[in-house]
């Protein structure tokens, strides 16, 4: 970097700084509701800064189903996050913009606002700043929302949405972030069989094998599930917020093709490490894992028993299971009774 | 205008969720080893039969219990032939190659791979010979999961599932080792061996018992036979430029 170059960029973090504290945060102007977690999910948590309203969900309601957000108008939100596929895409690979293939599947975005950060590295620290995507080159960054956004500030029917849920003003792309993480914050699925079950004393809720195969996810000797896939005594995420390797991913070598959490932190010991999903709703969330691999919960549970995929960076709790037959039906009983309810006023908006 | 309108929309949207960067390991280096070349008009065959005698074995059925997938893919009973009686009272899948002999030799590993195939929820061949560096493939032919997983002691030890439909695995084996047992982590019943040599002077006796050790060079060795459960047997042989010789095991049943 030259010297003038220094200056300019320097000069151009000052402005925005400057910029950033002399305007109004654009926090949601209407009256704060509360989000009611269904049965078998904690209380949530939401941001001082971006309180949920009627008016900012309904807002990120249209907006996640807005294809006008999208190069070709083709795209929303919702082609990769469909709510008739539990909120997650049914390819192995999402397809982008112009034909342009992934290298990752989908995961979906029911619940995702319990999970301390998005997506399978990582690398996102909030639903806000998920929706408003990647901030490696700020300069880039601003100009193309600047410009995304010029679309929706030509359209009066969502400068008039924007006012009411923010108040008067522009709309900007914080805005729009904030309008969609409030919208994914009222995506919540619970009150599943194994919540009404487990935490509603339903005793008829689950199939006897649902029950059985409960036994083993829970059990340290057995299926060694929950020890990820966390159970607790109020409420089950089926997550533990960190980052493991399975050794799903794997090429023909049985090398690594994704790197995974390593790729954020640069720590060894991250290497093919990813976010453990959730497991609520997985009976409509096929295909399975990172890569999108596995096309039925009975090749998952077949690949849990055969203990992974062997690698150098292996998680220790991954371990071959002696399983019968019939113990690994009660797996795949057991997680097909994690089918939740879909929240109301979730699809596309009329 | 509308088109920078379009690039910068597409960014917010696909740029959000986009992947990040891959990364691949490097290629190995090329091979600068010294080989011994064999030269054919100063070597012999050894070949030779593999005889059972006594009461034949009882023969396993296979319980496809844990899978009852698998049972699905064969009509009526499996076997698990550990001891694979001919009909003119030889053996078949025993293993025969050079143990003494060859110290001192290096000899180029093939490139063209040893395979190994999982059908009907079990390995063909059971018994499969391949060379130190020579690649190994694992296919699978079923329409269900499986778990390659060869227990190793002299090469690192890996275990990697496959889908139905999966490309096939490749390997190598890095040292030679008698006997690598592989199995099938999600089908307990699976079991193949791989014979692992640094040379390529290994038969497998087959459905009349019979086996061949061609282009041996001409010289003293010690042939070992090797069998699942019956064990190894050691003959020693001498072997001349363009000359056969010929040996027989015999294994005794109960
Ligand atoms: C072209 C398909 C596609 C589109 C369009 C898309 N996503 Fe995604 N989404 C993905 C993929 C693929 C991932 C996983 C990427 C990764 O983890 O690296 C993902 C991950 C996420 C996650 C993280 C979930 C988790 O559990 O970590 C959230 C939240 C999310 N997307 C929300 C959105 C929102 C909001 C939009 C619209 C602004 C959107 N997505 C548009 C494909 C898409
Ligand atoms: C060591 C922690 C750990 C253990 C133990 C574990 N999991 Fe997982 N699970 C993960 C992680 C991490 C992923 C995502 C891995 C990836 O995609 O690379 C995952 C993925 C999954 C998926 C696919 C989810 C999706 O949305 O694609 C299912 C289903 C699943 N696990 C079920 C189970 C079951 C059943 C068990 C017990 C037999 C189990 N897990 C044990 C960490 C674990």
């Amino acid at each position: 970097m030259t010297l003038r170059q220094q200056l300019a960029c320097f000069a151009a973090i000052a402005a925005a700084q400057l910029f950033s504290c002399s305007r109004p945060q654009p926090t949601p102007s209407g009256v704060v509701i509360e989000i009611k977690s269904p049965l078998g999910l904690p209380r949530l948590e939401t941001p001082a800064d971006n309180p949920p309203t009627s008016e900012t969900i309904a807002l990120g309601r249209r907006l996640f189903y807005e294809k006008k957000l999208s190069a070709d108008g083709t795209l929303s939100c919702a082609s990769c996050h469909s709510p008739t596929a539990g909120f997650a895409d049914p390819r192995r690979f999402s397809v982008g913009v112009g034909g342009k293939l992934g290298a990752r599947n989908a995961p979906t975005v029911l619940n995702a606002a319990y999970s301390p950060v998005q997506f399978w590295d990582g690398r996102s620290p909030s639903l806000e700043d998920q929706a408003g995507g990647p901030i490696a080159n700020p300069v880039e960054m601003n100009m193309s929302h600047d410009l995304a956004v010029g679309r929706l500030n030509a359209d009066p029917e969502y400068v008039k949405q924007f006012d009411g849920a923010f108040g008067p003003g522009p709309i900007t792309v914080l805005k729009l972030q904030r309008a969609i993480a409030s919208f994914e914050r009222t995506l919540l699925s619970g009150n599943s069989p194994f919540d009404r079950y487990f935490f509603g004393g339903e005793r008829s809720a689950m199939s006897p094998a649902a029950i059985r195969g409960l036994e083993i996810f829970n059990n340290a000797k057995r299926g060694n599930c929950s020890v990820c896939h966390k159970i607790g005594e109020q409420n089950a995420p089926f997550a533990d917020g960190k980052f493991h390797n399975i050794g799903a991913g794997l090429n023909a070598e049985g090398e690594l093709t994704d790197l995974g959490r390593f790729t954020q932190t640069k720590d060894e010991h991250d290497k093919g490490a990813f976010k453990t999903p959730t497991l609520r709703n997985i009976a409509q969330t096929a295909p399975y894992m990172h890569d999108g691999k596995q096309k039925t919960l009975k090749d998952v549970v077949d690949f849990y028993v055969g203990g992974g995929n062997s690698n150098p960076y292996l998680d220790k709790e991954m371990k071959e299971l002696k399983l019968t037959g019939e113990e690994r039906a009660d797996l795949v009983a057991f997680l097909e009774a994690l089918t939740g309810d879909i929240p109301a006023n979730s699809g596309p908006p009329k | 205008m509308i088109k920078r309108l379009a690039a910068a929309a597409t960014f917010l949207l696909a740029a959000a969720c986009s992947p990040a960067p891959e990364t691949k390991p490097a290629d190995p280096t090329a091979d600068s080893t010294a080989y011994t070349e064999i030269d054919p008009s100063r070597a012999g065959v050894v070949t030779g039969k593999v005889v059972f005698t006594g009461k034949g074995p009882v023969r396993q059925k296979v319980d496809f219990a844990e899978d009852p997938n698998c049972a699905k893919l064969h009509k009526g009973e499996f076997f698990n032939d550990a001891i694979a009686l001919n009909n003119n009272g030889t053996l078949a899948n025993v293993f025969i190659y050079v143990k003494v002999g060859l110290e001192g030799k290096k000899f180029r590993p093939p490139t063209t791979p040893a395979t190994i195939t999982q059908k009907g929820c079990w390995f063909e061949p059971r018994m499969l010979g391949i060379e130190a560096g020579q690649p190994f493939h694992a296919i699978n032919a079923d329409p269900l999961t499986h778990n390659i997983h060869p227990r190793t002691a002299n090469s690192r030890e890996w275990n990697q599932s496959q889908d139905a439909g999966a490309d096939p695995l490749i390997r190598k084996f890095a040292r030679a080792e008698i006997m690598v047992r592989i199995k099938c982590n999600i089908h307990p019943w699976m079991k193949a061996w791989v014979g692992v040599t640094e040379h390529p002077f290994y038969a497998i006796s087959g459905n009349d018992g019979t086996f061949a050790i061609k282009n041996l060079p001409a010289g003293k060795y010690t042939i070992e036979a090797w069998q699942e459960e019956l064990g190894t047997q050691q003959q020693e042989v001498t072997v001349t430029a363009q000359g056969t010789e010929t040996l027989s095991f015999t294994y005794k049943g109960e």
